[in-house]
Protein backbone atom coordinates (compact mmCIF):
# COMPACT_ATOMS: atom_id res chain seq x y z
CA UNK A 1 0.00 0.00 0.00
CA UNK A 2 1.26 3.44 -0.86
CA UNK A 3 -0.11 5.17 2.23
CA UNK A 4 0.07 3.49 5.62
CA UNK A 5 -1.86 3.72 8.86
CA UNK A 6 0.64 6.06 10.48
CA UNK A 7 0.47 8.47 7.56
CA UNK A 8 -3.32 8.50 7.62
CA UNK A 9 -3.29 9.23 11.35
CA UNK A 10 -0.82 12.08 10.78
CA UNK A 11 -2.88 13.54 7.94
CA UNK A 12 -6.06 13.28 10.02
CA UNK A 13 -4.34 15.24 12.75
CA UNK A 14 -3.22 17.91 10.25
CA UNK A 15 -6.77 18.12 8.92
CA UNK A 16 -8.18 18.25 12.48
CA UNK A 17 -10.58 15.37 11.82
CA UNK A 18 -11.13 12.76 14.51
CA UNK A 19 -10.97 9.28 13.02
CA UNK A 20 -11.88 6.37 15.27
CA UNK A 21 -10.42 2.86 15.00
CA UNK A 22 -13.45 1.52 13.13
CA UNK A 23 -13.01 4.13 10.43
CA UNK A 24 -9.24 3.93 10.20
CA UNK A 25 -8.66 0.59 8.45
CA UNK A 26 -11.13 1.16 5.61
CA UNK A 27 -9.81 4.71 5.26
CA UNK A 28 -6.24 3.47 4.87
CA UNK A 29 -7.37 1.14 2.07
CA UNK A 30 -9.47 3.81 0.33
CA UNK A 31 -6.84 6.53 0.54
CA UNK A 32 -4.19 4.11 -0.74
CA UNK A 33 -6.43 3.29 -3.68
CA UNK A 34 -6.87 6.97 -4.49
CA UNK A 35 -3.19 7.84 -4.10
CA UNK A 36 -2.17 4.83 -6.23
CA UNK A 37 -4.63 6.01 -8.89
CA UNK A 38 -3.42 9.63 -9.04
CA UNK A 39 0.23 8.58 -9.18
CA UNK A 40 -0.23 7.81 -12.88
CA UNK A 41 0.54 11.51 -13.40
CA UNK A 42 4.19 10.48 -13.05
CA UNK A 43 3.88 9.13 -16.61
CA UNK A 44 3.59 12.71 -17.91
CA UNK A 45 6.69 14.72 -18.65
CA UNK A 46 6.51 18.14 -16.98
CA UNK A 47 10.00 19.68 -16.92
CA UNK A 48 11.10 21.85 -14.03
CA UNK A 49 9.82 25.37 -14.56
CA UNK A 50 6.60 24.33 -16.30
CA UNK A 51 3.94 26.78 -15.20
CA UNK A 52 0.63 25.77 -13.66
CA UNK A 53 -2.72 26.97 -14.97
CA UNK A 54 -5.60 28.92 -13.47
CA UNK A 55 -8.73 29.36 -15.58
CA UNK A 56 -10.57 32.58 -16.09
CA UNK A 57 -9.69 35.99 -17.46
CA UNK A 58 -6.02 36.88 -17.85
CA UNK A 59 -6.37 40.03 -15.80
CA UNK A 60 -8.80 40.43 -12.97
CA UNK A 61 -10.52 43.78 -12.58
CA UNK A 62 -10.01 45.62 -9.32
CA UNK A 63 -13.02 47.11 -7.64
CA UNK A 64 -13.20 50.66 -6.37
CA UNK A 65 -11.40 50.95 -3.02
CA UNK A 66 -14.44 52.10 -1.12
CA UNK A 67 -15.56 50.85 2.27
CA UNK A 68 -19.06 49.44 2.11
CA UNK A 69 -21.14 48.42 5.09
CA UNK A 70 -22.38 44.84 5.08
CA UNK A 71 -25.94 44.63 6.37
CA UNK A 72 -26.68 41.00 7.22
CA UNK A 73 -30.03 39.58 6.19
CA UNK A 74 -30.00 37.42 9.31
CA UNK A 75 -28.17 38.22 12.57
CA UNK A 76 -24.62 36.87 12.50
CA UNK A 77 -24.84 35.54 16.03
CA UNK A 78 -28.09 33.63 15.44
CA UNK A 79 -26.26 30.62 14.06
CA UNK A 80 -23.30 30.69 16.44
CA UNK A 81 -23.09 27.75 18.86
CA UNK A 82 -22.30 30.22 21.67
CA UNK A 83 -22.18 34.00 21.40
CA UNK A 84 -22.08 36.74 23.99
CA UNK A 85 -21.08 40.38 24.09
CA UNK A 86 -19.97 40.42 20.48
CA UNK A 87 -17.71 37.40 20.96
CA UNK A 88 -17.92 33.82 19.70
CA UNK A 89 -17.36 31.62 22.73
CA UNK A 90 -15.45 28.33 22.78
CA UNK A 91 -15.02 25.98 25.74
CA UNK A 92 -12.14 26.90 28.02
CA UNK A 93 -9.64 24.16 27.55
CA UNK A 94 -6.29 25.62 28.44
CA UNK A 95 -3.53 26.09 25.91
CA UNK A 96 -3.13 24.24 22.60
CA UNK A 97 -1.18 21.07 23.33
CA UNK A 98 2.27 20.89 21.78
CA UNK A 99 2.47 18.51 18.84
CA UNK B 1 -59.40 39.80 -2.97
CA UNK B 2 -56.21 39.99 -5.03
CA UNK B 3 -56.22 38.81 -8.63
CA UNK B 4 -54.29 35.84 -9.84
CA UNK B 5 -51.20 36.71 -11.82
CA UNK B 6 -48.92 34.43 -13.84
CA UNK B 7 -46.50 34.48 -10.92
CA UNK B 8 -49.09 33.50 -8.30
CA UNK B 9 -50.43 30.77 -10.58
CA UNK B 10 -46.88 29.48 -11.08
CA UNK B 11 -46.27 29.54 -7.32
CA UNK B 12 -49.40 27.50 -6.64
CA UNK B 13 -48.65 24.98 -9.38
CA UNK B 14 -45.06 24.61 -8.25
CA UNK B 15 -46.15 23.93 -4.69
CA UNK B 16 -48.46 21.19 -5.91
CA UNK B 17 -45.72 19.69 -8.06
CA UNK B 18 -43.15 19.80 -5.25
CA UNK B 19 -45.57 18.11 -2.88
CA UNK B 20 -46.17 15.40 -5.48
CA UNK B 21 -42.40 14.93 -6.01
CA UNK B 22 -42.00 14.50 -2.25
CA UNK B 23 -44.89 12.02 -2.14
CA UNK B 24 -43.31 10.09 -5.03
CA UNK B 25 -40.18 9.68 -2.91
CA UNK B 26 -37.71 11.48 -5.17
CA UNK B 27 -36.07 13.10 -2.11
CA UNK B 28 -34.92 15.88 -4.44
CA UNK B 29 -35.76 18.80 -2.13
CA UNK B 30 -34.37 19.81 1.24
CA UNK B 31 -36.40 22.97 1.92
CA UNK B 32 -39.51 24.50 0.44
CA UNK B 33 -42.85 25.91 1.54
CA UNK B 34 -45.97 27.24 -0.13
CA UNK B 35 -45.68 30.36 2.01
CA UNK B 36 -42.22 31.15 0.64
CA UNK B 37 -43.37 30.39 -2.91
CA UNK B 38 -46.22 32.87 -2.48
CA UNK B 39 -43.76 35.46 -1.15
CA UNK B 40 -41.59 34.93 -4.23
CA UNK B 41 -44.62 35.51 -6.47
CA UNK B 42 -45.51 38.67 -4.58
CA UNK B 43 -41.94 39.94 -4.96
CA UNK B 44 -41.97 39.24 -8.71
CA UNK B 45 -45.31 41.00 -9.15
CA UNK B 46 -44.12 44.01 -7.16
CA UNK B 47 -41.02 44.25 -9.39
CA UNK B 48 -43.13 44.08 -12.49
CA UNK B 49 -45.58 46.70 -11.30
CA UNK B 50 -42.83 49.12 -10.33
CA UNK B 51 -41.57 49.49 -13.87
CA UNK B 52 -39.90 46.13 -14.41
CA UNK B 53 -41.32 45.55 -17.87
CA UNK B 54 -39.74 42.77 -19.81
CA UNK B 55 -38.47 40.88 -16.75
CA UNK B 56 -36.65 38.09 -18.56
CA UNK B 57 -37.73 35.29 -16.22
CA UNK B 58 -40.97 36.70 -14.83
CA UNK B 59 -42.91 33.96 -13.02
CA UNK B 60 -40.40 31.19 -13.81
CA UNK B 61 -39.92 28.86 -10.82
CA UNK B 62 -36.24 27.98 -10.47
CA UNK B 63 -34.94 25.43 -7.99
CA UNK B 64 -31.63 26.23 -6.27
CA UNK B 65 -29.02 23.70 -5.18
CA UNK B 66 -28.54 23.77 -1.43
CA UNK B 67 -24.91 24.91 -1.61
CA UNK B 68 -26.01 28.30 -2.95
CA UNK B 69 -26.89 30.57 -0.04
CA UNK B 70 -30.25 32.15 0.61
CA UNK B 71 -31.44 34.20 3.57
CA UNK B 72 -34.98 32.88 3.71
CA UNK B 73 -34.24 29.17 3.53
CA UNK B 74 -31.48 27.18 5.21
CA UNK B 75 -28.31 26.24 3.34
CA UNK B 76 -27.06 22.89 4.54
CA UNK B 77 -24.87 21.64 1.66
CA UNK B 78 -26.61 18.33 2.51
CA UNK B 79 -24.32 18.04 5.53
CA UNK B 80 -24.91 17.57 9.26
CA UNK B 81 -22.18 20.19 9.65
CA UNK B 82 -24.57 22.91 8.43
CA UNK B 83 -27.90 21.46 9.48
CA UNK B 84 -30.23 24.40 10.15
CA UNK B 85 -27.70 27.05 9.06
CA UNK B 86 -29.28 30.18 7.55
CA UNK B 87 -27.02 32.51 5.62
CA UNK B 88 -26.83 36.26 6.38
CA UNK B 89 -26.77 37.04 2.66
CA UNK B 90 -28.08 35.82 -0.68
CA UNK B 91 -25.88 34.58 -3.50
CA UNK B 92 -25.53 37.04 -6.37
CA UNK B 93 -27.04 34.46 -8.72
CA UNK B 94 -30.13 34.27 -6.48
CA UNK B 95 -30.44 38.07 -6.35
CA UNK B 96 -30.21 38.20 -10.14
CA UNK B 97 -32.81 35.46 -10.61
CA UNK B 98 -35.20 37.50 -8.47
CA UNK B 99 -34.29 40.75 -10.25
CA UNK B 100 -35.32 39.00 -13.49
CA UNK B 101 -38.67 38.04 -11.96
CA UNK B 102 -37.96 34.37 -11.28
CA UNK B 103 -39.34 32.57 -8.23
CA UNK B 104 -36.86 30.69 -6.03
CA UNK B 105 -38.85 27.47 -5.78
CA UNK B 106 -36.92 25.39 -3.26
CA UNK B 107 -33.46 24.24 -2.16
CA UNK B 108 -32.41 20.95 -3.69
CA UNK B 109 -30.60 17.89 -2.40
CA UNK B 110 -27.00 17.19 -3.40
CA UNK B 111 -23.97 15.12 -2.58
CA UNK B 112 -22.57 16.56 0.65
CA UNK B 113 -20.59 19.75 -0.04
CA UNK B 114 -20.95 18.97 -3.76
CA UNK B 115 -18.57 16.02 -3.46
CA UNK B 116 -19.94 13.12 -5.42
CA UNK B 117 -21.27 11.86 -8.74
CA UNK B 118 -24.50 10.16 -7.74
CA UNK B 119 -26.21 12.18 -4.96
CA UNK B 120 -25.83 9.12 -2.73
CA UNK B 121 -23.56 11.02 -0.32
CA UNK B 122 -26.18 13.41 1.07
CA UNK B 123 -26.60 13.33 4.85
CA UNK B 124 -30.36 13.49 4.18
CA UNK B 125 -30.75 10.46 1.95
CA UNK B 126 -30.11 9.77 -1.70
CA UNK B 127 -32.04 11.29 -4.58
CA UNK B 128 -33.85 8.88 -6.89
CA UNK B 129 -33.77 8.96 -10.68
CA UNK B 130 -37.22 10.13 -11.85
CA UNK B 131 -37.45 7.44 -14.57
CA UNK B 132 -36.09 4.55 -12.48
CA UNK B 133 -35.99 4.91 -8.71
CA UNK B 134 -33.42 2.13 -8.42
CA UNK B 135 -30.92 4.29 -10.28
CA UNK B 136 -29.03 7.43 -9.42
CA UNK B 137 -29.78 10.80 -11.01
CA UNK B 138 -26.07 11.58 -11.10
CA UNK B 139 -24.35 14.14 -8.94
CA UNK B 140 -23.53 16.16 -7.18
CA UNK B 141 -26.48 18.30 -8.37
CA UNK B 142 -28.86 15.33 -8.47
CA UNK B 143 -31.77 17.04 -6.75
CA UNK B 144 -31.86 19.92 -9.22
CA UNK B 145 -31.52 17.52 -12.18
CA UNK B 146 -34.33 15.29 -10.91
CA UNK B 147 -36.78 18.17 -10.42
CA UNK B 148 -36.23 19.52 -13.94
CA UNK B 149 -36.44 16.02 -15.45
CA UNK B 150 -39.65 15.32 -13.54
CA UNK B 151 -41.20 18.51 -14.88
CA UNK B 152 -41.56 20.05 -11.42
CA UNK B 153 -39.64 23.20 -12.42
CA UNK B 154 -38.50 24.38 -15.87
CA UNK B 155 -35.03 25.30 -14.67
CA UNK B 156 -32.70 24.91 -11.72
CA UNK B 157 -29.35 26.14 -10.52
CA UNK B 158 -26.68 23.62 -9.72
CA UNK B 159 -22.94 23.87 -9.34
CA UNK B 160 -20.00 22.27 -11.05
CA UNK B 161 -16.52 21.55 -9.83
CA UNK B 162 -15.96 18.39 -11.90
CA UNK B 163 -19.05 18.02 -14.07
CA UNK B 164 -21.73 18.03 -11.38
CA UNK B 165 -24.39 19.55 -13.64
CA UNK B 166 -23.58 18.06 -17.04
CA UNK B 167 -23.27 14.51 -15.72
CA UNK B 168 -26.66 14.46 -13.93
CA UNK B 169 -28.20 16.34 -16.87
CA UNK B 170 -27.04 13.51 -19.14
CA UNK B 171 -28.32 10.83 -16.75
CA UNK B 172 -31.71 12.51 -16.35
CA UNK B 173 -32.31 13.63 -19.94
CA UNK B 174 -32.25 17.41 -19.52
CA UNK B 175 -30.01 20.26 -20.62
CA UNK B 176 -27.03 21.04 -18.35
CA UNK B 177 -24.96 24.16 -18.97
CA UNK B 178 -21.61 25.01 -17.36
CA UNK B 179 -20.64 28.57 -18.26
CA UNK B 180 -17.09 29.78 -18.78
CA UNK B 181 -15.25 30.10 -15.47
CA UNK B 182 -15.75 33.66 -14.23
CA UNK B 183 -18.91 34.33 -16.24
CA UNK B 184 -21.29 33.78 -13.30
CA UNK B 185 -20.41 35.19 -9.88
CA UNK B 186 -19.37 32.64 -7.26
CA UNK B 187 -20.40 35.01 -4.44
CA UNK B 188 -22.70 32.89 -2.33
CA UNK B 189 -21.66 29.54 -3.80
CA UNK B 190 -20.25 27.55 -0.89
CA UNK B 191 -16.65 26.98 -1.88
CA UNK B 192 -15.38 23.49 -2.68
CA UNK B 193 -12.59 23.92 -5.28
CA UNK B 194 -12.28 27.61 -5.97
CA UNK B 195 -10.35 27.35 -9.26
CA UNK B 196 -12.93 24.85 -10.56
CA UNK B 197 -16.29 25.91 -9.04
CA UNK B 198 -19.02 27.38 -11.21
CA UNK B 199 -22.72 27.94 -10.72
CA UNK B 200 -24.39 26.09 -13.59
CA UNK B 201 -27.86 25.64 -15.03
CA UNK B 202 -30.36 22.86 -15.69
CA UNK B 203 -33.26 23.46 -18.05
CA UNK B 204 -35.76 21.60 -20.19
CA UNK B 205 -34.45 23.26 -23.33
CA UNK B 206 -31.33 24.94 -24.65
CA UNK B 207 -33.27 28.19 -25.06
CA UNK B 208 -34.34 28.26 -21.43
CA UNK B 209 -30.81 27.51 -20.26
CA UNK B 210 -29.59 30.47 -22.32
CA UNK B 211 -32.26 32.75 -20.83
CA UNK B 212 -31.25 31.85 -17.28
CA UNK B 213 -27.56 32.37 -18.10
CA UNK B 214 -28.35 35.80 -19.56
CA UNK B 215 -30.08 36.71 -16.31
CA UNK B 216 -27.44 35.54 -13.84
CA UNK B 217 -24.19 36.23 -15.72
CA UNK B 218 -22.07 39.38 -15.65
CA UNK B 219 -19.33 40.95 -13.58
CA UNK B 220 -19.71 41.04 -9.80
CA UNK B 221 -17.35 43.12 -7.66
CA UNK B 222 -17.90 40.72 -4.78
CA UNK B 223 -16.23 37.82 -6.66
CA UNK B 224 -12.55 38.45 -7.26
CA UNK B 225 -12.47 35.90 -10.10
CA UNK B 226 -15.46 37.40 -11.91
CA UNK B 227 -14.64 38.33 -15.51
CA UNK B 228 -14.94 42.00 -16.44
CA UNK B 229 -17.79 41.45 -18.86
CA UNK B 230 -21.48 42.32 -18.84
CA UNK B 231 -24.25 39.74 -18.75
CA UNK B 232 -24.31 37.42 -21.75
CA UNK B 233 -26.81 38.59 -24.35
CA UNK B 234 -29.38 36.36 -25.94
CA UNK B 235 -27.66 33.77 -28.19
CA UNK B 236 -28.21 34.19 -31.92
CA UNK B 237 -30.90 31.98 -33.41
CA UNK B 238 -29.45 30.01 -36.33
CA UNK B 239 -31.27 27.89 -38.89
CA UNK B 240 -28.36 25.60 -39.74
CA UNK B 241 -24.70 24.96 -38.96
CA UNK B 242 -23.09 25.84 -42.30
CA UNK B 243 -19.53 27.01 -41.75
CA UNK B 244 -19.28 25.49 -38.27
CA UNK B 245 -16.35 23.12 -37.76
CA UNK B 246 -16.87 20.54 -35.00
CA UNK B 247 -14.18 18.25 -33.59
CA UNK B 248 -14.83 14.86 -31.99
CA UNK B 249 -11.81 13.98 -29.82
CA UNK B 250 -10.83 10.36 -30.35
CA UNK B 251 -9.98 10.02 -26.64
CA UNK B 252 -13.69 10.43 -25.83
CA UNK B 253 -14.73 7.51 -28.05
CA UNK B 254 -12.86 4.54 -26.50
CA UNK B 255 -13.44 1.03 -27.80
CA UNK B 256 -15.27 0.02 -24.63
CA UNK B 257 -17.73 2.94 -24.69
CA UNK B 258 -21.27 1.83 -23.76
CA UNK B 259 -22.93 0.79 -27.06
CA UNK B 260 -26.02 2.89 -26.40
CA UNK B 261 -23.90 5.98 -25.75
CA UNK B 262 -21.90 5.31 -28.94
CA UNK B 263 -25.10 4.91 -30.95
CA UNK B 264 -26.44 8.18 -29.54
CA UNK B 265 -23.28 10.09 -30.37
CA UNK B 266 -23.10 8.61 -33.89
CA UNK B 267 -26.71 9.64 -34.52
CA UNK B 268 -26.03 13.15 -33.24
CA UNK B 269 -22.92 13.48 -35.41
CA UNK B 270 -25.01 12.45 -38.45
CA UNK B 271 -27.50 15.16 -37.50
CA UNK B 272 -24.75 17.78 -37.17
CA UNK B 273 -23.56 16.91 -40.68
CA UNK B 274 -27.10 17.02 -42.00
CA UNK B 275 -27.34 20.55 -40.56
CA UNK B 276 -24.27 21.60 -42.53
CA UNK B 277 -21.49 21.32 -39.95
CA UNK B 278 -18.13 19.87 -40.86
CA UNK B 279 -17.32 17.17 -38.30
CA UNK B 280 -13.76 15.88 -38.00
CA UNK B 281 -11.77 13.72 -35.63
CA UNK B 282 -9.33 15.60 -33.37
CA UNK B 283 -7.12 14.68 -30.44
CA UNK B 284 -6.84 15.94 -26.85
CA UNK B 285 -3.86 13.77 -25.92
CA UNK B 286 -3.81 14.41 -22.15
CA UNK B 287 -7.48 13.51 -21.61
CA UNK B 288 -6.70 10.31 -19.67
CA UNK B 289 -4.90 12.37 -17.02
CA UNK B 290 -7.83 14.70 -16.35
CA UNK B 291 -9.48 12.62 -13.62
CA UNK B 292 -6.28 11.98 -11.61
CA UNK B 293 -5.33 15.66 -12.03
CA UNK B 294 -8.77 16.70 -10.81
CA UNK B 295 -8.58 14.35 -7.82
CA UNK B 296 -5.44 16.03 -6.63
CA UNK B 297 -6.38 19.67 -7.23
CA UNK B 298 -10.03 19.54 -6.11
CA UNK B 299 -9.36 17.78 -2.77
CA UNK B 300 -6.38 20.08 -2.14
CA UNK B 301 -8.57 23.15 -2.58
CA UNK B 302 -11.37 21.50 -0.60
CA UNK B 303 -9.07 20.84 2.34
CA UNK B 304 -8.44 24.60 2.52
CA UNK B 305 -12.02 25.69 1.84
CA UNK B 306 -13.57 23.32 4.38
CA UNK B 307 -11.12 24.29 7.14
CA UNK B 308 -13.64 26.97 8.15
CA UNK B 309 -16.03 24.32 9.52
CA UNK B 310 -14.61 24.14 13.00
CA UNK B 311 -17.61 24.51 15.31
CA UNK B 312 -16.66 28.03 16.42
CA UNK B 313 -18.73 30.62 14.54
CA UNK B 314 -21.53 28.61 12.90
CA UNK B 315 -22.62 25.11 12.09
CA UNK B 316 -22.39 21.99 14.18
CA UNK B 317 -20.32 21.95 17.36
CA UNK B 318 -19.24 18.73 19.00
CA UNK B 319 -17.42 19.34 22.25
CA UNK B 320 -15.95 15.86 22.56
CA UNK B 321 -13.81 14.56 25.38
CA UNK B 322 -11.71 16.84 27.55
CA UNK B 323 -8.91 18.43 25.62
CA UNK B 324 -7.75 21.65 24.02
CA UNK B 325 -9.51 23.66 21.32
CA UNK B 326 -8.01 21.34 18.74
CA UNK B 327 -10.07 18.57 20.29
CA UNK B 328 -13.14 20.71 19.63
CA UNK B 329 -12.16 21.02 15.97
CA UNK B 330 -11.42 17.30 15.62
CA UNK B 331 -14.63 16.14 17.29
CA UNK B 332 -16.78 18.62 15.34
CA UNK B 333 -15.25 17.77 11.98
CA UNK B 334 -15.13 14.06 12.72
CA UNK B 335 -18.85 13.89 13.44
CA UNK B 336 -20.10 16.68 11.16
CA UNK B 337 -18.64 15.51 7.85
CA UNK B 338 -19.70 12.40 5.99
CA UNK B 339 -17.34 9.71 4.71
CA UNK B 340 -16.74 11.06 1.19
CA UNK B 341 -16.06 14.60 2.42
CA UNK B 342 -13.60 13.27 5.00
CA UNK B 343 -11.86 11.17 2.33
CA UNK B 344 -11.41 14.17 0.07
CA UNK B 345 -10.19 16.47 2.83
CA UNK B 346 -7.66 13.83 3.88
CA UNK B 347 -6.45 13.30 0.29
CA UNK B 348 -6.18 17.07 -0.13
CA UNK B 349 -4.26 17.48 3.11
CA UNK B 350 -1.92 14.66 2.12
CA UNK B 351 -1.08 16.07 -1.33
CA UNK B 352 -0.38 19.49 0.20
CA UNK B 353 1.74 18.17 3.08
CA UNK B 354 5.51 18.44 3.38
CA UNK B 355 7.28 15.83 1.34
CA UNK B 356 4.34 15.26 -1.02
CA UNK B 357 3.50 18.79 -2.21
CA UNK B 358 5.89 18.86 -5.18
CA UNK B 359 5.28 15.26 -6.21
CA UNK B 360 1.50 15.58 -6.20
CA UNK B 361 0.10 19.11 -6.08
CA UNK B 362 2.73 20.92 -8.15
CA UNK B 363 2.76 18.02 -10.61
CA UNK B 364 -1.02 18.16 -10.98
CA UNK B 365 -0.94 21.92 -11.62
CA UNK B 366 1.56 21.36 -14.45
CA UNK B 367 -0.51 18.56 -15.99
CA UNK B 368 -3.56 20.81 -15.71
CA UNK B 369 -1.72 23.31 -17.90
CA UNK B 370 -1.14 20.58 -20.50
CA UNK B 371 -4.83 19.65 -20.47
CA UNK B 372 -5.83 23.30 -20.94
CA UNK B 373 -3.28 23.61 -23.73
CA UNK B 374 -4.82 20.62 -25.56
CA UNK B 375 -8.08 22.60 -25.80
CA UNK B 376 -6.31 25.80 -26.82
CA UNK B 377 -4.41 24.09 -29.63
CA UNK B 378 -7.51 22.44 -31.07
CA UNK B 379 -9.51 25.67 -31.01
CA UNK B 380 -6.59 27.68 -32.43
CA UNK B 381 -6.44 25.22 -35.33
CA UNK B 382 -9.85 26.07 -36.74
CA UNK B 383 -12.20 23.98 -34.62
CA UNK B 384 -15.22 25.99 -33.45
CA UNK B 385 -16.64 23.47 -30.99
CA UNK B 386 -16.00 19.99 -29.67
CA UNK B 387 -18.71 17.31 -29.48
CA UNK B 388 -18.43 14.23 -27.25
CA UNK B 389 -20.53 11.88 -25.14
CA UNK B 390 -21.22 13.49 -21.76
CA UNK B 391 -20.86 10.28 -19.75
CA UNK B 392 -19.40 6.85 -20.56
CA UNK B 393 -22.64 5.09 -19.54
CA UNK B 394 -26.28 5.91 -18.83
CA UNK B 395 -27.35 6.25 -15.19
CA UNK B 396 -26.04 3.41 -13.02
CA UNK B 397 -27.84 1.65 -10.18
CA UNK B 398 -27.75 3.01 -6.65
CA UNK B 399 -25.04 1.31 -4.61
CA UNK B 400 -23.16 0.13 -7.68
CA UNK B 401 -20.12 2.39 -7.18
CA UNK B 402 -20.22 3.40 -3.53
CA UNK B 403 -17.71 0.77 -2.35
CA UNK B 404 -14.87 1.93 -4.63
CA UNK B 405 -14.25 5.69 -4.64
CA UNK B 406 -12.15 5.52 -7.83
CA UNK B 407 -14.94 3.71 -9.73
CA UNK B 408 -17.23 6.61 -8.81
CA UNK B 409 -14.63 9.18 -9.87
CA UNK B 410 -14.39 7.61 -13.33
CA UNK B 411 -18.02 8.57 -14.00
CA UNK B 412 -16.67 12.09 -14.56
CA UNK B 413 -14.04 11.14 -17.15
CA UNK B 414 -15.62 13.16 -19.99
CA UNK B 415 -16.83 16.14 -17.97
CA UNK B 416 -13.99 17.15 -15.65
CA UNK B 417 -11.58 18.32 -18.41
CA UNK B 418 -13.75 21.38 -19.10
CA UNK B 419 -13.63 22.35 -15.42
CA UNK B 420 -9.85 22.03 -15.39
CA UNK B 421 -9.58 24.21 -18.51
CA UNK B 422 -12.33 26.69 -17.50
CA UNK B 423 -14.04 26.33 -20.86
CA UNK B 424 -17.82 26.48 -21.31
CA UNK B 425 -19.52 23.13 -21.82
CA UNK B 426 -23.03 21.78 -21.96
CA UNK B 427 -24.97 18.55 -22.24
CA UNK B 428 -28.21 18.01 -24.10
CA UNK B 429 -30.32 14.88 -24.51
CA UNK B 430 -29.43 12.96 -27.69
CA UNK B 431 -31.46 9.81 -27.24
CA UNK B 432 -32.23 6.90 -24.94
CA UNK B 433 -30.80 3.44 -24.48
CA UNK B 434 -33.23 0.90 -22.99
CA UNK B 435 -35.25 3.82 -21.74
CA UNK B 436 -32.34 5.60 -20.05
CA UNK B 437 -31.29 9.07 -21.25
CA UNK B 438 -27.99 9.70 -23.02
CA UNK B 439 -26.33 13.09 -23.21
CA UNK B 440 -24.14 14.68 -25.88
CA UNK B 441 -21.67 17.34 -24.81
CA UNK B 442 -20.49 20.48 -26.54
CA UNK B 443 -17.34 22.29 -25.39
CA UNK B 444 -16.37 25.72 -26.70
CA UNK B 445 -13.44 28.12 -26.46
CA UNK B 446 -13.29 30.28 -23.36
CA UNK B 447 -16.12 32.83 -23.28
CA UNK B 448 -17.76 31.52 -26.47
CA UNK B 449 -20.80 30.35 -24.47
CA UNK B 450 -23.19 32.09 -26.81
CA UNK B 451 -21.96 30.30 -29.94
CA UNK B 452 -22.13 26.99 -28.10
CA UNK B 453 -25.77 27.66 -27.17
CA UNK B 454 -26.68 28.70 -30.72
CA UNK B 455 -25.18 25.47 -32.09
CA UNK B 456 -26.82 23.27 -29.46
CA UNK B 457 -30.22 24.85 -30.14
CA UNK B 458 -30.01 23.96 -33.81
CA UNK B 459 -29.14 20.34 -33.01
CA UNK B 460 -31.92 20.20 -30.44
CA UNK B 461 -34.38 21.36 -33.09
CA UNK B 462 -33.57 18.42 -35.37
CA UNK B 463 -32.86 15.61 -32.93
CA UNK B 464 -35.55 13.88 -30.83
CA UNK B 465 -33.67 13.59 -27.54
CA UNK B 466 -36.07 10.91 -26.24
CA UNK B 467 -35.77 8.51 -29.19
CA UNK B 468 -34.44 5.01 -28.52
CA UNK B 469 -31.07 4.73 -30.22
CA UNK B 470 -30.14 1.25 -29.04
Amino acid sequence: MSIGREQVEKVAKLAAIAVDDAELEPLVAQLSRIVDYVEQLNEVSTPEGTEGFHPGPETLPLREDVVRRFVPGNPLDAMAPEFEGGLFLVPVRGTMAEE
Amino acid sequence: MSRATPATVAAAATGTALAQADADGLNATLHWSQELLDQEAHRADTSQRSGGTGLKLYGMPVAVKDNIVTTEQPTTCASRMLEGYVSPYNATAVDRLRAAGALVACKTNLDEFAMGSSTEHSAFGRVKHPLDHARVPGGSSGGSAALVAAGVVPAALGSETGGSVRQPASFCGVVGLKPSYGRVSRYGLVAFGSSLDSIAIFAQSVGEAGKVLSAISGHDTRDSTSAAAPAMGRPDAWTDLSGIRIGVPKEYMPADLHPGVRAGVDRAVDALRELGAEVVEVSLPHTKYAVPTYYIIAPAEASANLARYDGVRYGKREVGPEGDVRALYQATRGSGFGAEVKRRILVGTYVLSAGYYDAHYVKAQRVRALIADDFRQVFDNGIDLLFTPTTPTPAFRAGEKTEDPVAMYLADVFVCPANLAGTPAMSLPIGRSEGLPIGGQFMAPYFRDSRMLSTAAVLEGLLDGTAEVR
